[in-house]
């Protein structure tokens, strides 16, 4: 047996579902489709790809991303999704079941039909009522009549024979995160006065035709059906957390397989897989449905990226099978290495959301922990011995330089890395120290470089900066030289503003090496300036007024973290003052001006510039001619963030 | 764009009814865009903005950005697609009561507060490229839609 088996024997226990033994309690959940596949629905070689690298992953179920049934395109929610809703979409789909049984697990065709997401070729999405969207990204929508139930329901029910036709041995129905079934059984978004709606016997009529017509479809095929433990939509008018319930009893009863219990709609004003959420949190939901319906297996995965609490929760009786997606996008080893007893070795999800956030800019998912997610069919990306071994120095130990270097170390390179500062990590170290969501998942990528690096045995040499006369002096010993020094602020930026030169440094105050007084004025609204606001006002009681040249707060922040960082700035009395530039400063305050001209005064006892994030170009031309190969990554290149670091460090250490 | 008006328009009614009586009035809300005016200076002729009473949405209060400037008045809600308004919201009583007294002041961070805490529940009926086209970029702003987004 292996060592970690031995530690996670739960998770690691045979089960059953249905007619099928499954090697383990580990399910793989279609939790986002990849948006890799043609805009009509047909699988791509790239998707086989990356589901090739997810059969791998040792699972026990293997759930394939969520294709939509009908030919209109109604329930399809994403610009590339998978369809089903035709025999000519059998041969891939035969593929990927064929991958997944090779592997020795079950596949799982999953049924997308995304109801007030869907329509995204249309005019217009369908649902239970005329209910119109609370985001502006989706389409207006259109009641559904009983013969377009029924109609629905059919299609359901083809899909589910096709998908077992093309060798899968189960299907999936999925209400999260607010699609049709959710539609149906809320609430909020039915507003029916027929027999699908009113009640919650009513409401849920469309759940239980659905899941009655999928059995009589595939008989001896089990059938999973997500729904939500909480929606998070009550204070709308959606369902509570009781009639959640209540809706899993009714499919409970009318012969489901498995539950999977999810939480949330896309819709929902509060978090509910974000990385403000601590892991574990919405374990209560998975254990009430256990609880309630001892007979019928549990599925549940929520917020719960670590197989030592899903191992717990297995040996509880909180649920039976972990269903795990997102972590697994980050490290498709995760299973592996925790069979091996590697867990220190994991690349975590750090629950950035950037896979999800960017299905709604129409882009294919990528993953700020995984450069290689989605690119598993370029050759390019693979990480393959070196034709020729290097010695390789590495100028910065943040993120950039780490991913580079341990790449390169893989593929045989001997690597030194170097960094002026006491440890691992660069300006990432600072974000995480700041971070009001949970500093320990960004401070576990610094932990995660630590360890891998010190398993491969990379030289890290720290407290060692690298300038002109130190590349003298170490002339002819390095083949390559990678600059991934990071940002600086540029410090001649305000040098027009009297008294300018009073500002402490934000990236310095983020390291802790500044004093900062009671009331603070931060100039720059961007990532930087506002994590340092929120956490000086939250953790040493700050007064923080942030000054914004842009019109609006948070330019520099992924869309999936923006609200929060609004919503922060909001719970903690951030002032901020947008449009507008700072004057003067002086030894009390600073004097600002806004868009019209009109000037105020800022009592303030410390200044802290927070913008001018400006690459380390100064180093390229002092080192190009005193090495072979000067590559550059990350934000020593172009300031940008955690992930074009990770991807552009990988990408050179692959190519080194 | 589009120049702000209190100027009575025929089809204004006085408000009335149960529910409607916890509307703000027409007047506070002339005043109300009036006080916002760079919120509505750039509403393309023709967007409407409703607002209503979630428990019993029977009638709406309705902004209206015209050719002279943005009006306000009391309409019947005969569904959301029949109201051919931009955006509804959608508010519970004690919302209302407070939006009442704010009206003339800090109206915006009440809604804002509102949206947030979902005791209103803000519709969008048109696609936000949409909205932003017709010119309520500054209004969904001041609305709390950074707030807002899929997938948390």
């Amino acid at each position: 047996m292996q060592p970690g088996i031995a530690k996670l024997p739960h998770l690691f226990q045979p089960g059953r579902f249905g007619r099928f033994e499954i090697k383990n309690r580990i399910k793989y959940g279609a939790c986002c489709v990849s948006n890799y596949n043609t805009r009509d629905g047909f699988i791509t070689e790239r998707e086989i790809a990356r589901m090739r690298v997810i059969a791998r992953t040792g699972c026990g179920i293997i759930t394939n991303q969520g294709a939509y049934p009908d030919p209109l395109g109604e329930g399809k929610a994403y610009f590339r999704q998978v369809a089903i809703f035709d025999d000519k979409f059998l041969p891939q789909l035969e593929r990927i079941a064929a991958d997944i049984k090779a592997q020795g697990a079950m596949p799982i065709q999953q049924i997308l039909h995304a109801g007030r997401y869907g329509g995204i070729d249309l005019g217009y999405c369908i649902q239970p009522s005329d209910v119109p969207q609370t985001l502006p990204h989706f389409r207006p929508p259109k009641v559904m009549t009983k013969d377009e139930i029924r109609d629905c329901v059919r299609q359901h029910a083809d899909a589910a024979r096709r998908a077992v036709r093309a060798g899968f041995d189960g299907t999936e129905v999925t209400s999260f995160m607010g699609y049709l079934l959710a539609n149906f059984n809320s609430r909020f978004t039915n507003q029916r006065t027929d027999e699908y709606g009113g009640s919650i016997e009513n409401r849920g009529r469309f759940m239980r035709e659905l899941i009655d017509g999928i059995k009589q479809a595939t008989p001896e095929n089990p059938l999973v059906v997500r729904l939500n433990g909480a929606e998070l939509m009550d204070r709308w008018g959606g369902n509570t957390e009781d009639e959640c319930f209540e809706l899993m009893r009714q499919a409970v009863d009318v012969g489901v397989d498995m539950i999977s219990v999810t939480v949330g709609w896309q819709e929902a004003p509060e978090s509910s897989i974000g990385r403000d959420i601590p892991p574990g949190y919405w374990n209560y939901l998975s254990a009430r449905a256990k609880k309630l319906f001892p007979d019928t297996l549990v599925t549940f995965g929520n917020r719960l990226p670590d197989p030592r609490m899903a191992d717990d929760c297995v040996r509880d009786g909180v649920f039976d099978y972990w269903e795990v997606c997102r972590p697994l996008l980050a490290d498709p080893d995760l299973i592996h290495k925790a069979a091996e007893d590697r867990l220190d070795e994991v690349r975590r999800c750090i629950g950035s959301l950037n896979c999800l956030s960017r299905l709604f800019r129409d882009l294919p998912y990528t993953c700020t922990m995984n450069p290689a997610l989605g690119h598993e069919v370029e050759p390019e990306y693979q990480v393959t011995p070196a034709t020729v071994k290097k010695k390789v120095m590495v100028i910065g130990a943040g993120p950039a330089g780490m991913e580079c270097a341990i790449t390169a170390a893989k593929r045989g390179h001997d690597v030194t890395v170097f960094d002026k500062a006491g440890r691992i990590g660069g300006n990432l170290y600072a974000y995480a120290t700041n971070d009001l969501a949970r500093p320990d998942d960004l401070l576990s990528v610094v932990a995660h470089y630590e360890v891998v690096a010190r398993k491969l045995g990379i030289d890290v040499r720290l407290n060692t900066e690298v300038h002109a006369k130190f590349m003298r002096s170490v002339l002819h010993q390095y083949d390559v030289c990678v600059i991934a020094a990071g940002a600086t602020l540029d410090r001649k930026r305000y040098a027009h503003v009297k008294g300018a030169e009073r500002m402490l440094d934000g990236l310095e105050v983020a390291h802790g090496r500044g004093q900062t007084g009671r009331r603070v004025v931060i100039v720059g609204g961007g990532k930087l300036g506002l994590t340092l606001a929120e956490s000086l006002c939250k953790h040493q009681g700050a007064e923080v007024t942030v000054i914004e040249s842009d019109k609006r707060i948070a330019g520099d922040v992924k869309p999936s973290f923006k609200w929060r960082h609004a919503s922060w700035v909001e719970e903690l009395g951030i002032k901020c003052l947008t449009s507008s530039t700072i004057v003067e400063v002086g030894a009390d305050g600073v004097r600002v001006r806004n868009a019209k001209g009109e000037e105020t005064f800022l009592a303030a006892d410390t200044v802290v510039q927070a913008d001018g994030a400006t690459p380390a170009h100064p180093l390229f031309h002092e080192f190009e001619w005193m090495v072979d190969e000067l590559h550059g990554v990350g934000d020593a290149l172009i300031p940008r963030g955690l992930e074009q670091a990770i991807q552009d460090g990988f990408r050179l250490g692959v190519r080194l | 764009m589009t120049p702000l008006t209190a100027a009575a328009t025929p089809d204004r009614r006085p408000t009335h009814g149960s529910r409607v009586g916890l509307l703000p009035s027409v007047e506070s809300w002339l005043a109300a865009a009036s006080h916002h005016g760079e919120l509505f200076a750039q509403l393309d002729t023709g967007v409407r903005i409703a607002l209503l009473a979630r428990a019993a949405p029977e009638r709406m209060l309705v902004w209206e950005a015209g050719h002279a400037g943005v009006d306000a008045r009391i309409e019947p809600f005969a569904g959301y697609a029949a109201s051919a308004a931009d955006m509804v919201l959608a508010a519970d009583d004690a919302s209302l009561a407070e939006l009442r007294s704010a009206a003339a002041g800090r109206l915006f961070e009440v809604l804002r507060a509102g949206i947030r805490s979902g005791r209103i529940v803000c519709y969008t009926l048109r696609r936000r490229c949409v909205l932003e086209e017709r010119g309520l970029d500054e209004l969904l702003d001041a609305l709390g839609y950074a707030f807002m987004g899929a997938c948390r």
